[in-house]
């Protein structure tokens, strides 16, 4: 026949067999099974299907039946069943699973039988809610346009605004702009909040931590407003797998959620495979750098043709990886350009244009930071590859996903970094694979967030008497805020008493709302992107070099008062990466004991309280492409950073460090592989973002109050013995990265006993000889017998006579102290 | 509660946005609360909704003025609103007026901005009776918009001076958010910030009504002084100093500041209602750009006819140079849309000689020579010469300017390749291709 006849091409041979290819090349070279730790495949799984539920409306089953859907999957039928019922729920389904109609259909179908019903869906990116807008309006349009649906945001042109708030059923926004644009002006939304009956909240997961924890406060200011106008709104919220979700909506939403986790949604094969970089030098534990592995891996897949997706854990590393990639796959004359980047700061209409390539194939490989690991829709692709573990179980499965939507066969691959985390993980496999994803934590009534949040409140309505915030009664903080001059009490109501609008002061994702504008002066000036706050004093800084879109910038000038940096094109072999150095001062101690319960005599303590931490940046480092090789340095004066947070601490006392058999600084450089190695094995304990967390190391002050700082940490690290102190009770911090703290410091109290031991584990399996990156940190960096100061520390505060066959176990009972 | 205290003394969200205030000694007593009153000379006033102050002060300045129809016809007349009859009643019957101006908590708009003292004013007895409602605290809020709702139902045209944007949209939300007083219904709401712009703002560049005071109104003959007027900037933290116990006496300057703006605004009424009416004393002095600014206002209202007289009288009078062409622009297009082209003609070449917006005047000419005179030659010549002034200015102006600049060079190379043919074809000949250059580049 003439199709058998057909010449083998790439694309004609099957994605499965390409895959396989690439994989038998990297068994092949991986003699001793260190490189491929773990290769799993998932078999496809079939559909469930539910017919539409008979109070469906006619017109919208027509639609749906118009777009290909004649009858949905089970947990489609379930979801939409439940929210007709009137009830809160969160819909638990993987990528790719449709969970778009568990929303539109209740939602939609409550508008065609009642049109004056009013919707509010939230996203936690503009991007995602552009999305869903374009989803929106093909129903709508089969639908005879019977509703207004419009997306709401910063983007939103200001002659348009006045006849979205009037015409949308649905209106489509993200918590920033329900925060500054929505709720302070309700008045002028009287036709939505009279008429709320639902709200959406997609990708509930993202909102934990931080960005959660102001997330409930918004909520709660909605409903508030809601309330007001005498509307109670029901929830419909959807998360990707994560540990607890319905614990996570009940304390985001304050009230009783039902979560369904049944997914009806086929899946395709897929084989998840764990990569480890080949070992280059055993003693120093050095392995290849993933980054390049992870090129390499990409580039396999490339080269057969399967659409590729590479996931970087960094802006620098995103852009880093699009520089070998492109140089690996150079431009067709006249064609696009086939491999590109996707990150934050990259402009809207330059994003929009990616997403479309990705979906027709035009674009073949696309590098990106987690910004593509929401739903965006770009279409399936055959492989995914991730430089880095992501940080928490969830995220790594939420990238996976991307490849293989629908159909066909895919591979996800995660190259792991030599990171203590990541080679815990890879070597490992059975606690990634065996274990659920992590837990989802906020802490809404961390005080510094509440306090703003009932500023925005009052300013949006007067406080009355009893009104309370979720369980807290918010009389006594309306109190303080009067006497600091923000409210004033008339009657029983307090009231807002600034000219000043609250909510402009207040962002709900990072410390401060400014984003830095980066101008391009190289032709006439132009603006290529913008960077936050917090990652502009080590991306932008003076000297620095800033890549984007795979093209390096020189940073002429970084303009801190107007938020400007102006760079000029450069040509160098070289990036740039900032150092910072951090001091902390104890502010208040909320308790102190012994080290260890078990060992009461051991001479040292543990406690947590509340900490002052001072960072700033002070230098940066040249590090040559490929060989990343230190090529000089460079001084800072940038401004510095306050912040009031927690923070668990353990002070090693005089007897404690007369015992090491170490010189001094071999005793220090001990003390910071150990903090290394402990804020790595506390990541894993938390579940959190191992950004969440910061480090540093102090001496214990005579008094708490003293003004004088602890000495800090990068002093410390530039002494030599000779100049430095003989006796000093270090203490060593590890703080909450957030102003006010996130809560992490009181249960690190609390599980001490098992973050000594599993810190102690860490390093000890460690086969290097004198500290490596997965364990104490790179030797170079340290003294040398560092690890074996570290352990001897160790060794000092714990029991030593753990079993080490319980190490697996005790991490997963470890989640008992977080209820 | 002492740690407790230290906790909340290091919270961002508490510390106090600007240094707290020397707190007075006098702090007000409760049995006080009335000082406010007796110095604003002003009574309780009851509602169902509760209490509030209010003072009433009628001024025998400025005097009554009865609106005249060709101005009420030009100020309510807007591109996208038709004028019902009912507002056209309303607006035609003085006694249906009420000047309003509010002083606020703040300027940030939204929902927590509160109109504490609230300044209306209407004709009475030939002079203006001003009243002032003003709520000692938060909780007067809902007794004051009651008599606001009140005053309005009696008085629906409102007439305040940039209240549009601002006073009216934030007095709907106060409304809104007391839950039960409906948003009163206006007939009509005359603002007139946009024509005091559109007439003065040549002049005056600002048009505050301070300034408007100073420099259109007659100061000498107002009845009144701005001397030691309180500045608007600290009007906010005057009311919340006095709401946490604070002296009331800066809140008397505020009081009298808001009546002098409800005195101004019914002056300048004064002012716009006799410039429009043509009922200015013929002895006063007219500046030449008061007259350029008065024209621009007729034509955008549609009364193109008095705008090309004003436009001819400010020419007259004389202007300032830049301001000069472009009145001669006016009066030439005002011309040419009346189809007298030969006067248009004749305006665009004194522009020329005078060395004003001459690319356009050479388009124009362009145009008529084409058009009117068939003189293709001398049409040819200005096309050529516009192109030449286009391409000069483009390199100094700045990226949107050149797109528009572009769009104008295309249509007169068009014109040029046009006038060409034609001019061809009468020869029966082609130009020689030198020649076109040569006059290209002159």
């Amino acid at each position: 026949m003439p199709e058998s006849l057909a010449v083998r091409t790439a694309a004609a041979t099957s994605s499965i067999t390409r895959v396989r290819e690439v994989l038998d090349g990297f068994a092949l070279c991986d003699r001793d099974g260190e490189i491929l730790t773990a290769v799993r495949h998932f078999p496809a799984r079939v559909a469930q299907w539910a017919p539409f539920p008979p109070w469906v409306h006619p017109d919208l089953r027509e639609a749906y039946k118009a777009k290909g859907i004649e009858r949905l999957y089970s947990h489609q039928a379930a979801a939409a069943e439940a929210a007709h019922q009137a009830k809160n729920i969160v819909i638990v389904t993987p990528t790719a699973s449709g969970k778009t109609l568990c929303y539109n259909l209740p939602v939609i179908n409550t508008i065609l039988e009642n049109s004056d019903t009013r919707a509010i869906y939230l996203f936690p990116t503009k991007a995602l809610a552009q999305d869903q807008l374009a989803e929106i309006h093909d129903l709508n349009q089969r639908l005879d346009n019977r509703f207004g649906v419009f997306t709401y945001d910063g983007d939103t042109p200001s002659d348009a605004r006045k006849a979205i708030r009037e015409k949308s059923h649905i209106v489509l926004t993200n918590p920033d702009m329900l925060h500054t644009g929505i709720l302070p002006h309700h008045t002028r939304w009287t036709r939505l909040f009279e008429n709320l009956k639902y709200i959406v909240l997609d990708e509930l997961h993202t909102y934990r931590g931080v960005f959660g924890s102001h997330l409930c406060n918004v909520l709660r200011r909605l409903r508030r407003i809601a309330n007001f106008y005498g509307c109670q709104p029901q929830f419909i919220c959807c998360s990707a797998t994560i540990a607890n979700p319905g614990e996570l909506a009940g304390k985001l939403l304050e009230t009783d959620v039902e979560v369904l986790n049944a997914n009806g949604a086929p899946a395709a094969e897929k084989t998840f495979v764990f990569y480890n970089p080949p070992v280059v030098n055993r003693a120093l534990g050095i392995r290849r750098s993933y980054i390049n592995e992870a090129c390499h891996v990409s580039q396999e897949f490339l080269k057969r043709d399967l659409q590729t997706m590479v996931f970087a854990n960094s802006r620098l590393h995103t852009e880093l990886m699009l520089t070998y990639l492109q140089q690996a796959n150079p431009q067709q004359p006249g064609g696009t350009t086939t491999i590109r980047g996707y990150r934050g700061g990259y402009l809207p209409n330059e994003r929009r244009d990616i997403e479309r390539g990705l979906r027709d194939g035009q674009i073949r490989g696309v590098v990106s930071t987690s910004a593509l690991e929401l739903g965006i829709d770009v279409g399936s692709l055959d492989t995914v590859v991730m430089a880095g573990y992501p940080g928490t179980i969830a995220a790594t499965w939420q990238r996976a996903g991307r490849a293989g939507r629908r159909s066909g066969s895919s591979c996800a691959v995660l190259v792991a970094s030599s990171a203590p985390l990541d080679q815990f993980i890879v070597r490992n496999p059975d606690y990634f694979f065996g274990n659920t994803p992590e837990h989802a934590f906020i802490q809404p009534d961390n005080l510094e967030i509440l306090i703003n949040h009932l500023k925005c409140a009052a300013f949006e309505l007067p406080i009355g008497p009893g009104e309370r915030f979720g369980d807290v009664d918010v009389q006594d903080l309306c109190a303080r805020l009067a006497e600091a001059g923000f409210l004033h009490r008339a009657g029983e109501n307090y009231h807002w008493t600034q000219e000043a609008y609250p909510a402009d002061t207040v962002s709900l994702r990072s410390v401060t709302s400014d984003n830095f504008v980066i101008i391009d002066l190289t032709g006439s000036p132009t603006v290529i992107g913008e960077v936050d706050f917090s990652s502009a004093l080590t991306t932008v800084h003076e000297k620095a070099i800033y890549i984007h879109g795979g093209q390096q910038y020189h940073v002429e000038h970084l303009d801190f008062k107007e938020r400007k940096a102006y760079v000029k094109r450069v040509d160098v072999d070289y990036y740039t990466d900032a150092i910072r150095y951090t001091q902390v001062r104890i502010l208040e101690c909320a308790a102190e004991t012994r080290a260890s319960d078990s060992l009461p005599e051991i001479p040292a303590l543990r406690s947590f309280g509340d900490v002052l931490v001072r960072s700033q940046v002070i230098g940066f480092k040249k590090i040559k492409f490929f060989t990343n090789e230190n090529i000089g340095a460079g001084n800072l004066e940038l401004p510095e950073n306050e912040m009031h947070t927690t923070s668990y601490w353990i002070t090693l006392e005089r007897p404690l460090l007369e015992s090491l058999p170490f010189t001094i600084s071999e005793r220090q450089s001990g003390m910071f592989g150990l903090l290394h190695a402990l804020a790595s094995v506390a990541t894993l304990l938390l579940m959190c973002d191992r950004r969440d967390l910061g480090t540093a190391i102090g001496e214990k002050p005579p008094y708490p109050d003293d003004q004088e700082m602890a000495m800090d940490a990068v002093q410390m690290r530039n002494h030599n013995s000779q100049d430095a102190k003989e006796f000093f009770e270090p203490n060593m911090y590890l703080f909450d990265a957030y102003p006010g703290g996130i809560g992490f410091s009181e249960p690190l109290y609390r599980a001490h006993d098992i973050l000594m031991q599993r810190t102690r584990q860490l390093i000890v399996a460690c086969a290097c000889s004198q500290g490596c990156p997965s364990c104490v940190g790179p030797a170079g960096d340290l003294a040398p017998r560092a690890k074996e100061a570290a352990l001897a520390i160790l060794d000092r505060l714990c029991n030593s006579t753990v079993r080490p066959d319980r190490w697996l176990h005790s991490i997963t009972d470890s989640h008992a102290w977080r209820h | 509660m002492a740690t407790l205290d230290h906790r909340f003394s290091r919270l961002a969200a508490l510390k106090p946005a600007r240094p707290p205030a020397v707190r007075s000694t006098t702090l007000r007593e409760p049995c006080e609360e009335d000082t406010m009153a007796r110095l604003l000379g002003a009574g309780v006033s009851t509602n169902r909704f509760g209490e509030h102050l209010a003072v009433r002060n009628w001024f025998s300045t400025p005097e009554f003025v009865a609106p005249h129809s060709t101005c009420l016809q030009l100020l309510s007349q807007q591109r996208d609103e038709v004028i019902s009859r009912r507002a056209r009643t309303a607006l035609e019957n003085p006694e249906k007026w009420l000047f309003l101006d509010t002083e606020t908590t703040g300027l940030a708009g939204g929902t927590g901005t509160y109109a504490f003292l609230i300044g209306l004013a209407w004709w009475d007895a030939g002079g203006l009776q001003v009243e002032q409602l003003f709520m000692r605290d938060f909780a007067e809020e809902h007794s004051v918009l009651c008599e606001l709702a009140a005053r309005l139902a009696e008085r629906p045209v409102l007439v305040t001076f940039n209240g549009k944007t601002f006073d009216w949209p934030l007095l709907e939300n106060r409304f809104r958010m007391t839950r039960s007083i409906a948003v009163p219904g206006l007939a009509a709401h005359l603002d007139l910030l946009h024509p005091a712009r559109a007439l003065w703002k040549f002049r005056l560049g600002t048009v505050r009504l301070t300034d408007l005071e100073r420099e259109v109104l007659n100061p000498s003959q107002l009845g009144w002084h701005r001397q030691g007027d309180v500045s608007s900037k600290f009007i906010p933290q005057f009311y919340f100093d006095y709401l946490r116990g604070g002296p009331p006496e800066p809140l008397l300057g505020v009081a009298r500041h808001n009546q002098m703006d409800l005195r101004g605004l019914a002056a300048l009424f004064g002012k716009i209602n006799a410039l429009l009416a043509e009922q200015t004393d013929p002895d006063e002095e007219m500046h030449g750009l008061d007259l350029f600014g008065l024209s621009k206002f007729l034509h955008r209202r549609g009364d193109k006819g008095r705008a090309q007289i004003a436009c001819a009288q400010a020419v007259d009078l004389g202007l300032p140079v830049e301001f000069h062409s472009r009145a001669q622009n006016d009066l030439a297009l005002m011309a040419k849309r009346k189809g007298e082209h030969q006067r248009a003609a004749e305006i665009w070449h004194e522009i020329l000689a005078d060395s004003g917006d001459t690319i356009h005047a050479c388009e124009q000419l362009a145009i008529h020579y084409e058009l009117r005179v068939k003189n293709y030659e001398r049409a040819l010549e200005f096309a050529h010469r516009a192109c030449r002034l286009l391409h000069t200015q483009a390199n100094h102006a700045n990226f949107f300017a050149q797109r528009g600049m572009a769009r104008r060079e295309d249509l007169s190379l068009k014109r040029i390749k046009r006038l060409e043919g034609r001019l061809s074809k009468r020869t029966g000949k082609r130009l020689p291709l030198g020649e076109t250059r040569a006059t290209g580049t002159v």
